[in-house]
């Protein structure tokens, strides 16, 4: 089958990325063959450094591929200018990252307006924001900074951050990592509403046992390779 | 193109580090200040020279026969002087209009004598334009408009000669017809406080030069103008009535002085450009300090989709608050000490001693600085130039952040 065919959204195929540092090279990723279609809630563990964050910075137009072949939104990575890559990242893509990564000078709500002011939404980018807040119940926190905010909260903020402009694609980045049970399960939760509600597709690179639950696909990636690749 | 919340991010990013970012305010400030104080002494001083050098005998604007420029043959003489001099005095903006007409001679008493310039003058309007006249202090009285064969001279030459007033001088010269000898009667005796410019004084009427060296007509014009920023404008509407005269400037005339204004000028540049640019790298190294410990919120910003153009936005925003609070403190800094220059001025007696002259230029002992609204525009372009300029390279740095690097730190 020809990456990026079908309803795929995401394709790649013998996809390999090798890191270079000095004259060690240290192979990430050694030939990923992978099809995520629309919609889909899809878990990629592994045990770590088995290449889980190399793929989604892959993905995610964040990193180069040393070789194969990557289509993401039916367009070919590997042929997109630097440019192209940002475009893609802010009107297409959503990130949540394991550390949260909210800008700590900025409010919750801010930070949610910062993505939708980057995309060149106008006027209603404020109303966009706020819904984007109330929806996930954040509207308490509308006004604090990071600083001020749980491990929990912030995430949630995150996640607001990375959907408020409804992409097609969120990737997410060990999101639970750092959250105890309830918080997670509430995180969880709300991700799962949002690829149901707005049919938003979701991919996780994760160790957690909760969040394998909760996936449709699970893709196990061992040595940088696709060990397994499992439709639930 | 930077929206509300980028620019919010930047102004609230000085706030991480109030110390880091206070520092490099008053940087800026303060070099900027000492360009402004800098730059109000030299203007000052400049000022002081072109007034000392046009109020001399110079004029800002001197009309002088065709062909002078050549040689400087003060033999030469204009045509029509006296009507050119009296509608150069009517035209706008003309202050003064002083007809003058030069013969080199000796003055001689007893067996004593003195090389002069003999200059032929109107009194009446060179007690008005010549400082050399209405600076000195006189013994005895200046020239009348009807005086004739008499002379006023300088305190040197007069102690040079030993004479007193009422002495009669024997001059010869270099006439039109050969050399001449006449006898003038010394009716003042002019003392500028300058030995060397008291040497050179020997002043008699335009009618008694005439009578003496058997030129006619008038030698020179040196125009006084209202305001010396119209020196050219007035030079190129002069110039376009008078054919058979050049109109030079006191540049040109004098150009000893204006290489000195120059140079001046130059110099001052030359010191505000090596305070700017120290200023610019302290501020790179704060900038790039403050970039690279923002290199994984850069990198989250990058990931988010922040194009590059908007990540340079961002850190010359950072930069131009900077400025404006450099040139804000520039202002106070500067202001203050440009307004204590233009107010209290300052004696260069101090430190130079009591001569004050350059060539045959009466100097003032005091410079005053030059204080007006260019210091507002001043402050702000030197701030936001230097500073956003020294910004451009941590932006770029910044602008480069691969964020999947940054994101593995």
């Amino acid at each position: 089958m020809r990456p990026g065919t079908i309803d795929s959204l995401i394709s790649s195929r013998q996809l390999t990325k090798v890191y270079t540092t000095g004259k060690v090279e240290t192979p990430a990723l050694r030939g990923v063959d992978l099809e995520v279609r629309a919609g889909e809630f899809t878990a990629i563990v592994g045990p770590s450094g088995s290449g889980k964050t190399t793929l989604l910075n892959l993905i995610g137009a964040l990193d180069s591929a040393t070789g194969g072949e990557l289509v993401v939104l039916g367009r070919n990575v590997g042929t997109m200018s630097r440019r192209e890559r940002a475009d893609m990242r802010l009107r297409e893509l959503g990130f949540v990252f394991q550390a949260y990564n909210l800008v700590p000078v900025l409010t919750a709500l801010e930070n949610v307006e910062f993505v939708l002011e980057l995309q060149g939404v106008g006027d209603a980018r404020r109303r966009r924001a706020r819904e984007v807040i109330e929806q996930l119940g954040l509207t308490p926190l509308a006004g604090r900074r990071p600083g001020e905010l749980s491990g929990g909260q912030q995430q949630r903020v995150a996640v607001a951050r990375a959907v408020a402009s409804l992409p097609r694609l969120v990737l997410a980045d060990e999101p639970t990592a750092n959250l105890d049970g309830e918080n997670a399960e509430v995180l969880l939760q709300m991700m799962h509403d949002l690829n149901r509600e707005h049919h938003i597709t979701f991919i996780f690179s994760t160790h957690d046992p909760r969040v394998i639950t909760h996936a449709g696909r699970v893709v196990t990636l061992v040595d940088g390779r696709v060990a397994e690749n499992t439709e639930r | 193109m930077i929206g509300r919340i980028s620019a919010k991010y930047a102004l609230r990013s000085l706030g991480r580090h109030p110390r880091r970012t206070i520092l490099s305010i008053l940087g800026v400030g303060i070099g900027v200040a000492i360009g402004i104080a800098a730059t109000s002494w030299i203007r000052g001083g400049a000022e002081m020279q072109i007034r000392a050098v046009s109020e001399s005998g110079t004029g800002h604007l001197r009309i002088v026969p065709r062909g002078w420029s050549a040689e400087r043959d003060i033999t030469l003489r204009l045509a029509g002087g006296q009507d050119t001099a009296r509608m150069v005095a009517a035209f706008p903006g003309v202050a003064n209009a002083a007809p003058r007409s030069r013969v080199n001679g000796l003055l001689a008493f007893g067996n004593r004598n003195a090389g002069v310039e003999i200059v032929g003058v109107r009194p009446e309007v060179e007690r008005r334009a010549n400082r050399i006249v209405y600076k000195s202090k006189i013994e005895g009285r200046y020239l009348r408009p009807d005086d004739r064969g008499r002379v006023v001279i300088g305190r040197t030459i007069a102690d040079r000669l030993r004479v007193e007033l009422e002495d009669d001088l024997y001059v010869t010269l270099a006439g039109a017809d050969g050399v001449r000898g006449a006898m003038l009667r010394i009716t003042g005796i002019l003392a500028t406080g300058v030995r060397d410019l008291d040497a050179t004084v020997c002043h008699v009427t335009l009618d008694t030069l005439k009578e003496i060296s058997g030129y006619t007509g008038t030698g020179d014009i040196s125009i006084l103008l209202d305001d010396h920023r119209r020196i050219e404008e007035t030079r190129r509407e002069l110039a376009l009535l008078l054919d058979q005269a050049e109109v030079l400037t006191w540049k040109e005339v004098n150009p000893g002085i204006a290489a000195n204004v120059d140079g001046d000028r130059g110099f001052i540049r030359a010191m505000v450009g090596v305070i700017i640019m120290v200023v610019g790298l302290g501020i790179i190294s704060a900038q790039l300090t403050a970039v690279m410990e923002r290199r994984r919120e850069m990198a989250v910003l990058t990931a988010l989709g922040m194009k590059a153009g908007q990540v340079i936005g961002l850190v010359v925003i950072e930069a131009l608050a900077v400025a404006l609070g450099g040139a804000a403190v520039a202002l106070v800094l500067g202001g203050t000490a440009s307004y204590w220059l233009a107010v209290r001025g300052f004696n260069l007696q101090a430190l130079m001693g009591p001569d004050f002259t350059f060539g045959d230029v009466l100097l003032d002992p005091y410079i005053y600085g030059d204080f007006g609204p260019w210091i507002i525009a001043y402050a702000l372009v030197l701030s936001v130039a230097a500073t956003v300029a020294a910004s451009l390279y941590p932006a770029w740095i910044a602008a480069r952040l691969q964020p999947a690097d940054a994101l593995r730190m």
